[in-house]
């Protein structure tokens, strides 16, 4: 195989440790360059308990005796700092990946102010793309709120189970098939919103909240729903990306009433949401919806410690582009460098799945020959 | 079992470009037992007694009733010798001529040293460095002995070149700790230090031969208390990192830097001896590069190692902040032990410059003792201090030396200047 015989980035030309994921000089992912030979992925952060594989056909490589230090590449020591260099280990919590697919992948980080990651997200997808079903879920928890990172990830996880299972196709008329999509959703929102209210303190002046938002793909079609200012975005290659889902945020109210959209995302209340989930929720049933995949490109969902640095679908794809990157784990995991690059305000989530044929035609193909 | 515990207090918070970190490392051990009596190892006792000339008749009587109150306290069991110097060594008990040269406590050995120790007399001069060696050749003369401790009682200062006593000293080193104690005001405190220190001992005046009895009882016991027959202090930092110091600051302060054994590139072990139920506090100062804001490292893993275990472990941390309000703190160990040190080491560097007849250098040093101690409220000090000088102002430091100083309290004022107080937490 040669990747393993490699010792030369393919991008840079620059000599690599073999077994690196990512080249030294460039910072090009090497892991999984030749498809045919898919490389056991190390996850460093899945030493803990937080980082489920959501596939159970997925590959897993054999839990590594020692973490890798990011820093440094050393040896992370069982008190979380790196035996060599010193730096701090992210916690489990604080970063962690899912690859539930090799078309389909996610990166929550803690991003570089806050000081605890209350994002979250869960992901499932079939093997492969071609007709397969991806689920994405993000939830973005209140910093204002009390244990809002558990509740964040018990909400995601708690919505991805419903939504696992392939949607019910009501009576087969469109009408029909949207009623039923959107009553899956709705019930997704009120899955996850349960598990806010199980993971909160009742007597809490402040019970744990999140935003949400969840985006299924399946046959060609993305359904997608949300509360709060969480986002699904749809990022052909070739053409306009669209947001698909609308926030309920005071910004947008100031949209809505005709205020330009850079301008309602700089005023100082832009980021105050007007839905969220948890105890004290007005309103749990999320705004519901569905688009076509057109052609090949990233169905992204996302927190706004991306969105923040790139609001507008044009920005995000040029972000993509500017990144050079085609797989999904390294394009997630790119983003969400850049963002905290811009300051990193806040928590960041991405999650990515390769939609369109472009990839079947270019990759997914070779693996079957 | 001992089971030891540690607590870190610092401010892990740096500023832009900060590269200092500076942490008290607090090391608790309970469960401790008995010295000797665990699974670990038999423990050994020597006594080495002064023999030379100049103890009077009034010191030696008082010296043969403190090494019987010393014998009285050394569990049954427990290995031990007793030795006599002079201008040699020479083993007083067990009476043996060849072999082990220490026999197991028991009624008639113990019995038997001491009518060995009545029939002690006095006589010509003073060698420590012999009397050093004979006790290293009686600890290795019975393997089985793995906590190793003598306690050394002298009255005058060494007839020995000081290189000579050095070099004992070096051969004693990880081999025996020694408490060492002067009686009478003839012997030299800087000497004498020269062997506490190294041997991880206490140094103390006995100022009056009766006071004898009781120190030394009071010493066999705490040596036979110290059930963990020996730990190091294992402290690692990141790679590019400098360990700037590592001082014991509490019971008593003592600078450990330069006894540092390489455990690897990153690691590096400090004796800190047998360990009773008891708690000491260790100062860690560690220069890093400096990192970005926002960025978290771990400074120093700092351990407590038995047996080539961890029993305990406390991370010193560095954040670094552009937040003023955290960065600007100073932890309040930290300053309290930077305090207790610089008091330790102005007390002896005073008393130095006093001893050579520079008053002016020792005025200064030692107004500045008033002034630390006071600070630091370490009331003893003061109280020591008050006997050498009479103090004007304890806020500024301004001092006058005494022109008479009773001599003893001046030698106390010295031995016990590296003891610290605690600061409450």
């Amino acid at each position: 195989m040669s990747t393993d015989t490699a010792t030369a980035c393919p991008t840079c030309g620059a000599a690599v440790t073999p077994g690196a994921r990512f080249c030294e000089g460039c910072g090009a992912p090497l892991a999984g360059t030749d498809p045919s030979a898919p490389v056991p992925r190390h996850e460093p952060d899945e030493a803990g308990p937080i980082s489920r594989p959501t596939n159970r056909q997925r590959v897993t490589a054999p839990e590594p005796a020692v973490r890798p230090c990011a820093a440094c590449g050393g040896e992370v020591g069982p008190d979380l700092y790196c035996t060599t260099c010193g730096t701090k280990a992210p916690s489990p919590r604080d970063h962690y990946r899912e690859s539930p697919a090799p078309w389909v992948a996610g990166v929550c980080d803690r991003g570089v102010r806050h000081t605890r990651n209350e994002d979250a997200m869960a992901l499932f997808a079939d093997p492969t793309p071609d007709g397969g079903r991806a689920v994405l879920v993000v939830c973005d928890g209140v910093s204002s709120s009390a244990d809002s990172d558990t509740a964040s990830l018990a909400a995601a996880r708690a919505a991805l189970e419903v939504l696992v299972p392939p949607l019910p196709r009501g009576l087969g008329t469109a009408d029909s098939e949207d009623a039923a999509a959107a009553a899956v959703l709705s019930r997704a929102a009120a899955a996850a919103n349960a598990a806010v209210i199980a993971n909160s303190d009742p007597s809490s002046d402040n019970p744990a909240s999140c935003t949400w938002v969840a985006a299924v793909l399946e046959g060609g079609t993305v359904r997608y729903a949300g509360l709060g200012d969480s986002r699904a975005y749809l990022l052909p290659d070739d053409g306009p990306g669209v947001q698909l889902t609308v926030d309920d945020s005071l910004a947008q109210e100031l949209v809505d009433a005709g205020t330009p959209r850079t301008d309602a995302e700089r005023s100082p209340t832009a980021h105050t949401i007007v839905r969220w989930l948890g105890l004290d929720a007005p309103d749990v049933r999320p705004r519901v919806g569905s688009a076509r995949v057109e052609g090949p490109g990233w169905l992204l969902v996302c927190s706004d410690g991306l969105w923040n640095y790139a609001s507008e679908p044009q920005a995000l794809r040029a972000q993509v582009d500017a990144a050079g990157v085609t797989d999904p784990e390294g394009l997630a995991l790119a983003l969400v460098e850049w963002a905290c690059a811009q300051g990193g305000r806040d928590n960041v989530t991405v999650a990515l799945a390769r939609v369109g044929s472009q990839w079947a035609d270019s990759e997914v193909r070779e693996d079957h020959g | 079992m001992a089971e030891f515990a540690a607590a870190v207090y610092q401010n892990e918070f740096l500023p832009v470009g900060g590269t200092d970190v500076s942490a008290i490392v607090s090391v608790t051990c309970t469960g401790a037992g008995t010295a000797g009596q665990g699974s670990g190892g038999d423990a050994g006792e020597i006594i080495v007694i002064d023999t030379s000339g100049s103890m009077g008749t009034t010191a030696m009587d008082a010296a043969r009733r403190a090494a019987q109150a010393a014998l009285g306290q050394i569990v049954d069991g427990t290995y031990f010798a007793v030795v006599s110097g002079n201008g040699a060594a020479f083993l007083a008990y067990p009476h043996v001529q060849s072999g082990p040269g220490m026999v197991r406590m028991d009624a008639r050995t113990r019995a038997e040293a001491g009518r060995a120790v009545a029939a002690l007399t006095s006589g010509g001069g003073t060698a420590m460095a012999t009397w050093l060696d004979l006790t290293g050749v009686l600890f290795r003369s019975v393997p089985e002995v793995v906590q190793r401790h003598a306690i050394l009682l002298t009255d005058g200062a060494n007839n020995e070149a000081t290189h000579v006593l050095d070099a004992a000293v070096r051969r004693a080193e990880g081999l025996f700790q020694c408490d060492c104690r002067g009686v009478g005001v003839d012997w030299k405190v800087s000497e004498v230090r020269r062997i506490a220190q190294p041997l991880l001992g206490t140094i103390g005046i006995i100022p009056t031969p009766e006071a004898m009895e009781a120190e030394f009882a009071a010493m066999m016991q705490a040596s036979m208390s110290r059930g963990v027959p020996d730990a190091q202090l294992r402290v690692w930092a990141p790679l590019g990192a400098q360990v700037l110091f590592v001082r014991q600051v509490s019971p008593t302060v003592e600078d450990l830097t330069a006894r540092r054994t390489s455990v690897n590139d990153l690691t590096g072990d400090y004796p800190t001896g047998a360990w009773a139920d008891e708690s000491r506090d260790y100062h860690v100062s560690v220069r890093l590069a400096a990192k970005d804001i926002g960025q978290e490292q771990l400074a120093a893993r700092v351990q407590l190692v038995v047996g080539g275990q961890a029993a305990a472990q406390g991370l010193v941390k560095a954040t670094w902040s552009d937040d003023h309000s955290l960065t600007a703190r100073i932890d309040q160990q930290v300053a309290h032990y930077t305090g207790q040190a610089e008091l330790a080491e102005v007390i002896q560097e005073g008393l130095a410059a006093k001893a050579v007849g520079d008053e002016e250098t020792a005025t200064t040093k030692l107004g500045r003792a008033v002034q630390l101690a006071a600070e630091t409220g370490n009331e003893e000090a003061t109280s020591r201090l008050r006997k050498v000088v009479d103090i004007d102002d304890e806020e500024t430091g301004t001092v006058r030396l005494k022109r008479s100083v009773d001599k003893a309290a001046e030698m106390e004022l010295d031995t016990a200047s590296t003891k610290t107080t605690r600061v409450r937490r």
